[in-house]
């Protein structure tokens, strides 16, 4: 599915589809065309998001588009700070999304709301209530 | 809308920005190091003019302070392993 693509533009004429490219992104199996790069054949799938804010975890994707800013950037084939403006998709690319991270020196109000384990972390970053900690 | 981010890579925001200048009195490169704005993975050259405009408008003078952000190599990011890497093709 490339529901997101321009298939007939008024100005580049009608799109000539290449050979298809198999790859993989945060897991998911998905399809682009050649010539596309990383950051266009996942806007035709409809992703946006392509890492979020490594503190915060809020979302970011394609900003300028032109290799500049490094906000597209995503770990391609354990290769991290990936331009996916910039980077011509390949066959079977594995591409992972940025993910959020620690951020251990960070002052906060109350000590207790702080993660103690990964499962504690993995839980408050899905938002769900901290129950009995793991033993 | 009512929050304008600046930078973009550490998440400052236009208020966070003014405040700080408004408190200290400070230059750009003061206002880097309190907030971290410029000080991200792009290394300040996505929102380097934006900091500096908000830097003349709060203080109202052209080229204000004495201090201005500097551009320094690399020009984009490379990891530490790539510059101490010997054999790299
Ligand atoms: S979107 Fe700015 S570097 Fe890719």
């Amino acid at each position: 599915m490339n529901s997101h693509r321009i298939l007939d533009h008024p100005v580049l004429g009608k799109l000539t589809i290449e050979k298809e490219i198999p790859f993989t992104f945060d897991g998911k199996k998905y399809t682009g065309y050649e010539g596309d790069t990383i950051a266009s054949a996942l806007l035709a799938q409809g992703i946006r998001t392509l890492r979020v804010h490594e503190e915060s975890g809020s979302p970011r994707g394609i900003y300028c588009n032109i290799g500049h800013c490094f906000e597209c950037r995503v770990t391609v084939d354990g290769t991290p700070g990936i331009r996916a403006c910039l980077t011509e998709l390949n066959p079977d690319m594995i591409i992972e999304s940025g993910k959020q991270q620690f951020s251990p020196f960070k002052s906060t109000e109350n000590q207790d709301d702080l993660p103690r384990t990964y499962a504690e972390f993995e839980k408050q970053l899905k938002g769900e209530k901290e129950d009995e900690p793991d033993v | 809308m009512d929050r304008i981010v600046i930078c973009r890579c550490e998440e400052v925001d236009l208020e966070e920005i003014e405040q700080t200048l408004i408190n200290y009195q400070c230059s750009m490169r003061e206002i880097k190091l309190r907030t971290r704005a410029g000080m991200g993975y792009c290394g300040g050259r996505t929102c380097r003019p934006a900091l500096n405009a908000i830097l003349e408008k709060v203080s109202g003078e052209k080229q204000p302070h004495q201090i201005p952000l500097k551009v320094q190599p690399p020009v984009r990011p490379v990891s530490l392993g790539r510059i101490g890497e010997t054999n790299y093709e």
